[in-house]
């Protein structure tokens, strides 16, 4: 009798242990081709784009410009050109190189690919031209140099890989590309500390710089709210709030003062030490 | 009668029934059953045990093989899709075509050297054996012959191997037709045929792998880039991991480190060591895809398969050497509960470390280290230890250790003058015992021994020497916290101090300077004995300078690094900007005279008086004026008039000095003397001077130990008034004084409020960590309902530290700790390594890293300041000093480092002549002592003269001169001493080159490099090129040229200045070369390395008006200029640069 429970118990333990052995069988993985999920989707144009444009004005009279004093590189002071300093560049009250583009709205759900074509930024007359220039990520920026004399292009990005590398006279374009979005990067050359350039990087296209009638255009916008974000060098930045319906064109002006600095809303700023 | 009683005894033991038989008769089935049972339940248990109870483990792996093999899975196919990527990269593909062209390539000539070894290998096996046979009968012979007794037998053994030797073998050889052949040889022929088989195949495998030589660069080329382009493991690799869960032994996973160590952690935390990265999310998604494991992993169990957060840690402390338990704490060989494995238990005494304390591991065996890289946490808390001033009550080896040495060097001195009398004694005696001797004999002995003791007077003598220079360097190198209290009645508002005393936070948020609990009586009397201790003289009244321009000085000379101020002050936001190390001076105006700042910012390090450590008191120019001696103390009059002994001539503040001219000392303190806020006003304080409230001062700044960190007349060499801290994480818990709180805190309530406090993971306080925290926020806690009078309370003051830093010093803390590790596991820096270690010290101790960049990673002070954002501030940083090693001559580093205006001597004397004479002009000797002096490279740096910020001399002591050379050797890992090599003389037609090339317009170095012409140098970005030959390192130079963002990141100089010419093997010029260039094939880098070595100031003037380089201009700065300019007119003097610089002493 005992002896039947002893067994009894024993068939029963070893079933236990045979059948968790045997369980051991594994699920094959749910979802097996799953993306991170992180990767937006493409932007696909329905058609119904519309347009920003807009002039910016600057309101007050603007010092006459400086004069650079190029006498340290004989070749920058002979090259033909303008000399005048060209960091805050005013014609009939409408500023010139304020840098504008969309944040927000659609251009945070989808991706664009960078256009195949490269953004130029030429070193002429011991200067960049332009001085302001957006470009996409990813997209190709060729520097070339026209100049008779020796530069060097040094970007000091705070997201984006630095780099500084010399072109000599009639060297061959550098061509380099920015990985991530950043407003905007100083560029200047180390050896005519005159020569300073700002490179706005964007995931998306929808940005403009003001021509000297102060007019930009924004093309092809997706329908959505976005921030409008006009950045100048040394006047700061302002925004506007503004909601494209499809097909719309809307006109977006805005003025800077000349006594005052913008206070900057998306500059990044250095960390300074707070202490409690 | 005895008869009947035993037969009776007989007849009634005889039984009447038979005894009941317990085992025959009584039916034990019940008894059985239940000890069946209970055999059962044993079982039961026992397996239950076996399974749950004792090996919780079990579970724990289980569910890690579930959910670990199904994360592979997924793993494997991410890793499969990347690399088939890769793979089908164009750049990959033609590698991959490139090895396949190489191994077809090789194939054509490889097949036939196969054919051929296979050939030699058969004629090979063939003759082995017959020669191999005939050989060992001969050795076997020639054995005998030598053992052989007699010359005859020894005949005829050599016979009879020379007959061996004669006779044929007969062999079989296939030949090249692949028939066999028979032959018959001699053992010497066919011994040449073997050998010469053999070497033919050797010849033919050497022929064959440098004909597949190809194919391996071309594999590894391929593999090259699949490991550059792939990130993380291999298919295969994940495969092979996936294999190694299926094949999983379950297991207790034990490391046994010599016996010293053993530990069973992984047999839980299985993931710990796994080369993939596994992190919770991936656990705990993995176990959800898994299909039998119901419910699945816990939070818990998921985060304890996680691989180790630092691998890199683990590559340095390989676990099977160093175990777990060692860095954190825990019973390595508990397996029994999560509890018991990791020590958190009663009588346990090394639990395992809260995550927020997990570096006070590191310290048992880098408590020699000031600063241990990735231990961030705990160089904080050690960093606050020495910065907050806890060693000035606290001993603590290796902090404050000049203090220590200090008071050991005085120590030995008076020892070894006690040893040099008694010698004198002892030479005495003996010459009067030789005088005295019995022979000429033991005369002579004697007269030799007197002898020998005068030898060792002059040795004593030598070691006094010594330790008195060596008390000199370490009186510069001792250094207080606060400052100099003898000093306040002309630095301090008299109003001033009762305020700040009573609570110094509130007037200066964060200061280091601790809150007393002192009653206002208390501090009346602390007031008035400080007030009433210090020296009584008034530094001479200065003029007004230029706030705005001292606003400018103060904001770029690198002042922020260390001291902090509100941003309105400099234009700069309205947050608090700069260091923490030193004070903050938003008020600094409310409370100190404008004529001791000027004073102070000049040379912070000049005292009022110096203080003699022998007659224990500061003295006066009357005791100057008793030698007939000018009332000068510095650096060349460090010697006491009175006694010939060492002065503390400097005050004992890290304080440096910046070379100010006197007029910039004015601008500064002007803006500096305009920091406070309007109309303030102190209650007036004319109790100061209240004589009968100094001796209960004094007794209260000696209770409470204010010595610790200032210097007080009378209690310059006060002892340390609180616990030795050394080993204090070891110290047993009933030796922690929690008083009256020790059942709150076993209960886990809160000490101030009593209530409970809820925390995961934790119950209660009462343990180091909790002693430590609550002392930290509260140094008075553990007075609580204790009944005490005001002298026996704690004295520890209330430091204020945010919860960040009592974590950090309680890490510091725990980690404070006796280890009973041995010796070899603990580190024990050596050479380059211990040089660093000891260098740390010193580099943290002024804060080098507020200005610099030292350490890889780090980031300084000045690099986080606005004015250092933008690409023209970034060219005003201060260099970095990551290579700096490599960079330098030490030799010129030290002398650097000693004065880094690089002065001429010239300079030098004339300046001290100049001091001389000043105090010797008679009238008021003190006041005039007190006068601005005019200092040696006043107002510029020695080689970076266009920053803005300046490197101040620190008056380090010859000790601490060669620790930070040697750190900076050490960090780069460069060999001491350093010779420097020579570099081949430039060729004419070189020199003429290099000329060409520098001087043209495609290599303008002479636009950004320093050329001497000030108004050039003004606007440079980069150093003199008559300082390299002196200064740096020709490999270095070289590196530098080629690539110098990989050395310093961020930097003006481009790169891209070479490119490279695989046709001659060579760096080249990457732009236009002069004509000169087209014939010369020698790489252009070594070219301008060797010229930059051997420029001469000729032969700058020479380029300089060369070309179209940096043609000196007359013209002022351009754009660049504006308010900079200010600055840069100061700087009047024309630089020397080649001129020979002071030899210092060097230990």
């Amino acid at each position: 009798m005992i002896k039947t429970i002893g067994t009894a118990c024993m068939m029963l333990i070893l079933a236990t242990v045979l059948v968790s052995v045997g369980c051991k069988g594994k699920k094959k993985a749910a979802d097996d081709d799953k993306t991170d999920g992180t990767a937006k989707p493409q932007y696909a144009s329905k058609g119904d784009e519309g347009t920003i444009t807009g002039k910016i004005a600057y309101d007050g009279a603007p010092s006459t410009p400086k004069k650079i004093d190029m006498s340290q590189d004989g070749n920058c002071a002979a090259a033909p050109g303008d000399k005048s300093a060209d960091d805050l560049l005013v014609a009939d009250g409408k500023l010139a190189n304020v840098f504008v583009y969309v944040k927000g709205g659609p251009t945070d759900k989808f991706s664009f690919p960078p256009p195949s074509d490269p953004v130029v930024l030429d070193q002429k007359g011991c200067r960049y031209q332009p001085r302001v220039l957006g470009i996409q990520t990813n997209q190709i920026l060729k520097v070339t140099n026209s100049d008779n004399t020796t530069h060097n292009i040094h970007p000091s990005p705070k997201t984006n890989q630095e780099w500084n590398q010399m072109q000599a006279q009639g060297a061959p374009p550098i061509e380099k590309k920015f990985g991530r979005p950043e407003t905007l990067i100083p560029v200047k050359c180390n050896q005519h500390p005159w020569m300073k350039a700002n490179v706005g990087v964007l995931a998306h296209p929808y940005f403009a710089v003001s021509g000297k009638d102060g007019s930009y255009t924004i093309k092809t916008v997706p329908p959505g709210t976005y921030t409008l974000v006009f950045w100048h060098e040394t006047k700061g930045e302002q925004t506007q709030q503004v909601t494209i319906a499809a097909k719309e064109s809307k006109t977006q002006d805005i003025t800077y003062k000349a006594g005052a600095i913008a206070r900057a809303t998306s500059l990044q700023i250095g960390p300074a030490l707070v202490l409690p | 009668m005895a008869d009947t009683t035993q037969s009776e005894q007989l007849e009634k033991r005889a039984p009447e029934t038979p005894e009941i038989d317990p085992i025959a008769d009584q039916s034990m089935s019940g008894a059985l059953l239940i000890s069946s049972l209970l055999l059962i339940v044993t079982l039961l248990w026992s397996l239950y045990d076996e399974v749950i109870g004792e090996r919780p483990w079990k579970s724990y792996q289980k569910n890690f093989v579930d959910s670990y093999s199904s994360y592979l899975e997924t793993a494997k196919k991410r890793q499969k899709n990347l690399e088939k990527e890769v793979k089908s990269s164009p750049e990959y593909q033609e590698l991959d075509q490139a090895y396949k062209d190489a191994s077809a390539a090789a194939k054509e000539l490889t097949d036939p050297i196969d054919a051929q070894v296979r050939k030699v290998d058969t004629r090979i096996n063939e003759l082995t054996g017959p020669f191999q046979d005939a050989r060992s009968w001969i050795v076997a012979k020639t054995y005998e012959l030598e053992v052989a007794g007699s010359e005859s037998s020894r005949k005829s053994i050599r016979d009879a191997i020379e007959k061996k030797k004669q006779e044929k073998i007969d062999v079989k050889i296939t030949g090249d037709n692949g028939l066999e052949e028979e032959k018959s040889l001699t053992f010497p022929e066919l011994e040449a045929v073997y050998n010469s088989l053999r070497d033919e195949k050797a010849r033919l495998l050497a022929e064959r792998v440098q004909i597949t030589q190809p194919i391996e660069g071309a594999r590894k080329k391929r593999e090259v880039y699949l490991q550059d382009h792939l990130f993380g493991l291999t298919e295969e690799q994940v495969a092979k991991l996936e294999e190694k869960a299926n094949t999983f032994k379950f297991e207790i996973k034990q490391i046994n480190a010599g016996g010293v160590v053993i530990d069973r952690c992984e047999s839980c935390h299985l993931g710990i060591r796994e080369p993939i990265t596994i992190t919770k999310a991936d656990m705990l998604r993995a176990s959800k895809e898994s299909a039998d494991d119901d419910p699945s992993l816990d939070e818990a169990e998921a985060a304890a398969f996680v691989s180790h957060p630092n691998r890199d840690l683990l590559k340095t402390h390989d676990p099977d050497r160093f175990g777990c338990s060692t860095c954190h704490g825990g019973n390595g060989r508990g397996t029994t509960s999560v509890d018991k494995g990791h020590g958190r238990y009663k009588h346990w005494l090394w639990p395992l470390y809260y995550k927020e304390n997990m570096e006070a591991g590191c310290n048992q065996c880098h408590n020699r280290d000031r600063v241990l890289q990735g231990a961030a946490v705990l160089n904080r808390g050690k960093e606050l230890f020495q910065v907050r001033g806890c060693a000035g009550c606290h001993r603590y080896e290796a902090f404050d250790r000049e203090a220590d040495a200090l008071s050991n060097a005085r120590q030995s001195i008076k020892t070894l003058e006690l040893q040099r009398d008694e010698r004198k004694r002892e030479i005495a005696q003996t010459g009067a015992a030789a005088d005295a001797a019995s022979t000429d004999e033991e005369a002579a002995q004697l007269r030799k021994k007197a002898e020998a003791l005068r030898q060792m007077i002059s040795q004593v003598d030598a070691r006094i020497d010594e330790f008195d220079t060596q008390a000199k360097y370490l009186m510069q190198d001792v250094k207080k916290i606060g400052p100099n209290l003898k000093e306040i009645k002309a630095k301090l508002r008299k109003d001033w101090i009762p305020v700040w005393l009573s609570d110094p936070q509130a007037f200066r948020p964060g200061t280091k300077m601790p809150t007393f609990r002192l009653e206002d009586d208390e501090i009346k009397a602390v007031s008035a004995f400080l007030w009433q201790a210090a020296l009584d003289v008034k530094p001479p009244t200065q003029a007004q300078g230029d706030a705005a321009h001292g606003k400018e000085l103060f904001k770029t000379l690198g002042c922020l690094g260390c001291h902090s101020i509100n941003g309105q002050a400099i234009d700069m936001g309205n947050q608090v900007i700069g260091g923490d190390f030193a004070a903050n001076l938003s008020r600094v105006g409310e409370k100190a005279n404008y004529d001791y700042i000027v004073r102070w910012v000049h040379n912070p390090r000049q005292r009022l008086a110096p203080y003699s450590p022998t007659l224990k008191r500061d003295l006066t120019p009357a005791d100057y004026k008793q030698k007939n001696l000018p009332f000068v103390f510095d650096d060349d009059h460090s010697k006491s008039p009175v006694d010939g002994r060492e002065l503390q001539i400097q005050n004992m503040t890290v304080m440096p000095n910046f070379r100010l001219s006197d007029q910039d000392a004015r601008d500064i303190a002007t803006f500096l003397a305009a920091q406070k806020r309007p109309g303030v006003d102190y209650k007036s304080a004319s109790y100061l001077d209240d004589a009968s409230l100094k001796s209960q001062g004094e007794q209260l700044v000696r209770r409470y130990g204010c010595a610790a960190c200032h210097e007080i007349k009378g209690m310059e060499d006060e002892q340390r008034i609180g616990t030795e801290l050394t080993l204090e994480g070891s110290k047993p818990i009933e030796r922690l004084d929690f008083a009256l709180l020790q059942q709150p805190a076993m209960q886990g309530r809160e000490p101030m409020t009593g209530e409970k406090i809820e925390r995961e993971g934790r119950e209660g306080w009462y343990d180091h960590k909790g002693f430590f925290e609550n002392k930290l926020r509260s140094p008075g806690i553990y007075d609580r309902g204790k009944v005490k009078t005001p002298e026996e309370r704690l004295r520890m003051p209330n430091i204020y530290l945010p919860e960040s830093d009592v974590t950090a010093l309680t890490t510091f803390l725990l980690g404070s700790v006796e280890t009973s590790l041995p010796e070899s596991m603990r580190y024990n820096a050596a050479g380059g390594k211990k040089a660093v270690q000891d260098g740390w010290w010193v580099v943290q101790k002024y804060n080098c890293m507020g200005c610099h960049n030292v350490l890889v990673g780090q980031d300084s002070i000045l690099m986080g300041l606005p004015m250092y954002q933008s690409a023209d501030g970034k060219e005003q940083l201060p260099p970095r000093l990551t290579s700096e090693g490599a960079r330098v001559n030490p030799d010129w580093l030290l002398r650097f480092l000693k004065d880094p205006s690089q002065a001429t001597p010239a300079e030098r004397t004339s300046l001290a002549q100049a001091v001389s004479g000043h105090a010797q002009a008679g009238g008021d000797e003190w006041a005039e002592s007190l006068k601005l002096h005019a200092q040696p490279g006043a107002n510029h740096n020695g080689v970076r003269r266009y920053l803005k910020a300046r490197m101040p001399t620190f008056n380090f002591s010859p000790n601490e001169l060669q620790a930070l050379v040697n750190f900076f050797m050490g960090a780069s890992s460069q060999a001491q001493p350093y010779i420097p090599e020579r570099l081949d003389p430039l060729a004419t037609d070189e020199q003429g080159m290099a000329r060409a090339l520098f001087s043209s317009n495609a290599a303008p170095c002479l636009k950004c490099h320093m050329t001497g012409d000030p108004a050039h140098d003004a606007r440079a970005t980069a150093p003199n090129f008559l300082l390299a030959p002196e200064r740096l390192k020709p490999a270095w130079t070289r590196r530098w040229l080629l690539d110098p963002q990989l050395i310093s990141p961020g930097t003006s100089m481009p790169s891209e200045l070479f490119k490279r010419d695989s046709g001659h093997d060579r760096w080249v010029f990457n732009g236009p070369t002069p004509p000169s260039f087209q014939t010369y094939e020698k790489d252009h880098v070594d070219l301008l390395v060797r010229y930059m070595f051997q420029i001469s100031p000729d032969e700058q003037r020479r380029l300089g008006t060369g070309g179209g380089g940096a043609a000196p201009s007359s013209a002022p700065a351009p754009a660049a200029a504006g308010n900079k300019t200010a600055i840069v007119e100061r700087k009047t003097r024309r630089p020397s640069l080649r001129g020979p610089i002071a030899a210092i002493r060097a230990p």
